[in-house]
């Protein structure tokens, strides 16, 4: 682990029965940097949050968090971490002020820091209300407050957007983005949302039946948005044929049809290798692929 | 740091309706003894209350102080380990109920600490609890001015009821145990119920001063043959209990998966 590494994990591995929830996880979160951890609903990512946080414990491998491997007796390390696992949660009878309050009392956090966490999520107008009346995304902002309130170097959190109408996703991305690049906080961010994570992450792992599949950055990923042309062909197993002799490298078949890669600007000589062998060409149509539709090929949901 | 923890727990058993609904129900009990006593002094009266009457009349009960105090250490006993068993289920389940458990686990705070300082705050607010109903009882009875008073008989009754309450609150550390394993409140009442049923039954068969949960029966005579003092062995096991549950509910909240 480097001296740049703030969350470390190796071949972080969690069985549940015979559900093997996480699979040999391999990470490194630099510090300063927001990693998006992407995947499906149940794909593994918050059974990976808890051993992050060690409220489970993996079957195998390990977790550092700032140089602190993380188990059942970790406790200095968390006066550094603010997280939030899953759904929102606080004490319904309490204000929002007395749930941040037994927060500040546990993080030793100082007395404004209450308040500021308040302004910060903009809950001055509910902080005298009972945690148990607000609305849903009024109880995402508390539990966001309570992740930010005694100023942690590490943010853990697990879909931060859910239950947000759109100007509190954005207020969030913002925040999110200031405290990395003007605090040097590291966040580390769960979503099933790609579109979520490419505005905001860094770096992306994404996730699938418990495995990191792949791990990129914004622009690469970016960079993978793909084209092709899908071909409608009386016979495609000749007309790949026709294709291939033609120098088109990538061709998938596609039910009655064709799919040609990098071919978006060569329409006119596909379709006149096509003729040529004496193939009826029923249609043809360039496809742009865009980042959900890679994100799904990814994790399996794809055509 | 603990007295940290420690007021965090004392704010959330604050604010709670069930703290409040706890001394309620504790606080009827002396009322009703009260209300048995007011009606076999008059069996006149007795007759318009019906079949509360005719049972009253019927328990051969006798409305002196002795037989008020010796009824209100059965209500502190039986009444109050349920009751404790309740507020026990509560400040432990109802960190799995509201989902809230998992804040509480990566904190700069040992778990053990949380524990401790839950444990704390049941005990609190259990003498409290038990005090209250007690000077309850005395100023209900005074206020009947009911024959057979004396000091020696008042701090017997105090004594008792005290005695009771705090072996009700030794068994208390596997009713959290319960909770933290069960993950919420359901399990440990049904938990405290069942040993309460297990222990009526031991009881017949000679085993109660084993069973920590007929010892607080035996001991004030709801089962069997009143004992006028607990044998060693009694104090033994449920002193025992209370160490072994102390330290599974540590261990459970420590190691056990909090996946909820």
């Amino acid at each position: 682990m480097s001296a740049e590494t703030t969350i470390a994990t190796r071949s972080l591995t969690k069985r549940y029965g015979d559900v093997l929830a996480v699979d040999g996880v391999e990470l490194d979160v630099r510090r300063g940097e927001i990693y998006g951890f992407l995947g499906r609903n149940g794909a593994g990512k918050t059974t990976t949050i808890r051993m992050l946080l060690g409220l489970i414990r993996p079957d195998r491998g390990e977790v550092e968090v700032l140089g602190t491997r993380i188990g059942a007796s970790s406790r200095e390390v968390f006066s550094h971490v603010g997280y939030l696992v899953e759904s929102a949660t606080a004490y319904p009878n309490l204000t929002v002020r007395e749930n941040l309050d037994i927060q500040r009392r546990l993080t030793r956090a100082p007395h404004a820091a209450v308040e500021e966490a308040i302004e910060a999520m903009r809950l001055g107008e509910f902080a005298a209300r009972r945690a148990g009346v607000l609305s849903l995304g009024n109880k995402q902002r508390l539990s966001l407050a309570r992740a930010l309130l005694h100023r942690p170097d590490v943010l853990v959190l697990d879909e931060p957007a859910n239950a947000l109408d759109p100007a509190g996703i954005v207020e969030v991305r913002e925040l999110l983005r200031s405290l990395s690049s003007e605090h040097g906080v590291t966040v580390f961010m769960s979503s099933h949302i790609l579109g979520e994570v490419a505005h905001l992450a860094d770096r992306i792992g994404i996730v699938s039946s418990g495995r990191l599949v792949e791990e990129i950055d914004r622009e690469q990923l970016r960079g993978r948005e793909r084209s092709h042309v899908e071909i409608g062909v009386s016979d495609p197993v000749r007309a790949a044929t026709a294709l291939g002799q033609a120098g088109f490298a990538r061709i998938e078949r596609d039910g009655e049809g064709l799919r040609v890669f990098d071919a978006r600007d060569r329409v006119p000589e596909m379709t006149r290798a096509l003729v040529s062998a004496g193939l009826d060409v029923t249609g043809i149509a360039p496809v742009r692929e865009d980042l959900e539709s890679y994100f799904l090929r990814l994790t399996g949901d794809g055509e | 740091m603990f007295a940290q923890v420690l007021a965090t727990e004392f704010l959330k058993l604050r604010r709670s309706k069930v703290t409040w609904l706890t001394l309620l129900g504790l606080s009827l009990g002396p009322l009703g003894i009260a209300l048995m006593m007011w009606i076999v002094r008059a069996p006149g009266r007795a007759a318009r209350f019906g079949l509360l009457g005719t049972k009253a009349n019927l328990a051969g009960l006798v409305a002196t102080w002795p037989v008020y105090l010796s009824m209100l250490t059965l209500i502190v006993g039986i009444g109050g380990m349920l009751l404790l068993s309740f507020i026990v289920a509560y400040v432990f389940g109802r960190e799995y109920a509201d989902g809230t458990a998992k804040n509480l686990l990566a904190l700069p705070v040992a778990r053990h600490w949380i524990v401790l300082s839950k444990l704390i705050v049941a005990a609190v607010w259990w003498i409290v609890l038990v005090v209250a109903v007690v000077a309850e009882a005395f100023v209900i009875g005074a206020l009947l001015a009911l024959p057979g008073f004396s000091t020696a008989l008042a701090i017997g009754a105090v004594h008792d009821a005290l005695l009771a309450a705090g072996i009700s609150f030794l068994l208390a550390p596997m009713v959290a145990w319960v909770a933290v394993l069960g993950r919420g409140y359901m399990p440990p009442l049904g938990f405290a119920l069942g040993m309460l049923a297990v222990g009526d039954v031991l009881s017949h068969t000679g085993w109660a001063r084993w069973f920590p949960w007929s010892v607080v029966p035996l001991f004030i005579g709801a089962v069997g043959q009143r004992v006028t003092a607990l044998p060693a062995t009694s104090y033994i096991v449920v002193a025992l209990t209370f160490l072994a549950g102390i330290a599974a509910t540590m261990a459970s909240v420590r190691w056990t998966d909090n996946a909820q």
